[in-house]
């Protein structure tokens, strides 16, 4: 299997690993899962309440390369973004910029679930 | 549900894998279409005869092997390779329990309308879990906490196997019910997660 250079360089030197406070109310935790091969992945938001702005983000996934590339990008992409603008982020732009075959799509898939996914527990959680 | 017995394209005779016939020694021609199944003789179901469709394999084997083929006609070798690629096929997919019921799952028409990415309650929180911890007992070097997971993942791992016999059994075909399918394809997701931790901690 060949990987891009950008996928080695996010696998090799992932950017944004570990976790935040899933407690504080500021955060939001995506947790996702792909069936097909049992990848597990894990996105989190640290969101600045006054202005929507997603201020800081960590991933941990446990699965191929690709998927780790795909969660460390959208660790990345996210920062500095508005919760809409992190919303529009689409998996498509994930595979054109680490240039992911056919059969790693699932995983740029993945990440852009697992944003929407932490962002929906955010907002959930600030409703609640 | 006993498969339709095919009938032997040269000498008549009755074939219980429609790929050869063991009365005349000859390569039948088969439709592209043949499921695993019916390639090796078996009704659709999930529990089959083991010992049965090893000794079938092995006996095909060692008429059609491709190999056997060398001095044959153009159409011949041919034919044996087709066959052979689909014998290996069936048997590989067949022996399996967890690729056998995640086949015939996919053979039934309802199978469609399933929910693909259903998981139980908590499950993916619990796999994230174990990999984390995983992860930690790699780094320690803790082989007795490493062979205790996997002890406990491969018992698992055998209790979902263990269940789908039972859950194919209950599902009828006609009817609308499509709860007992969607058991096992959930069922079929989790195997999937398990599989990925068993991979890690063995290879």
């Amino acid at each position: 299997m060949a990987y891009s250079e950008k996928v080695i360089d996010h696998y090799s030197d992932p950017r944004n690993v570990g976790s935040l406070d899933k407690n504080d109310e500021n955060t939001g935790t995506g947790l996702v899962g792909a069936p097909e091969c049992g990848d597990v992945m894990k996105l989190q938001i640290q969101v600045n309440p006054d202005t929507d702005e997603i201020i800081d983000a960590k991933f941990k996934t446990f699965g191929c390369g690709s998927a780790i590339a795909s969660s460390s990008l959208a660790t990345e992409w996210v920062k500095g973004k508005s919760i809409d603008e992190a919303m529009s982020i689409k998996n498509t732009e994930i595979v054109e910029e680490l240039s992911l075959p056919p059969v790693k799509i699932h995983c740029s898939v993945l990440a852009e679930d697992a944003i929407k996914a932490a962002i929906s527990d955010y907002k959930k959680r600030r409703e609640g | 549900m006993a498969p339709e017995q095919t009938s032997c394209q040269s000498c008549g005779d009755s074939m219980k894998s429609p790929l050869f016939c063991f009365s005349c020694n000859s390569l039948q021609t088969i439709s592209n279409d043949l499921d695993h199944f019916e390639v090796m003789g078996l009704p659709h179901c999930f529990e089959i005869d083991s010992e049965e469709l090893e000794d079938l394999y092995q006996r095909l084997t060692l008429e059609m092997h491709p190999d056997f083929f060398g001095g044959a006609s153009y159409e011949q070798k041919i034919l044996s390779e087709k066959s052979s690629v689909m014998l290996n096929a069936a048997y590989s997919t067949l022996s399996e329990p967890v690729s056998r019921a995640r086949y015939l799952l996919s053979l039934f028409p309802e199978g469609k309308k399933l929910q693909t990415d259903e998981l139980p309650e908590g499950f993916l929180n619990e796999m994230f879990s174990i990999q984390e911890s995983l992860d930690e007992m790699l780094e320690s070097g803790n082989q007795s906490a490493l062979d205790e997971m996997n002890k406990d993942l491969h018992k698992r791992h055998n209790f979902i196997e263990s269940n789908f016999a039972s859950l194919f059994k209950k599902f009828e075909p006609s009817s609308e019910n499509t709860e007992i399918l969607q058991q096992l394809h959930t069922q079929l997701n989790t195997e999937r997660y398990l599989r990925r931790l068993l991979d890690r901690l063995n290879s």
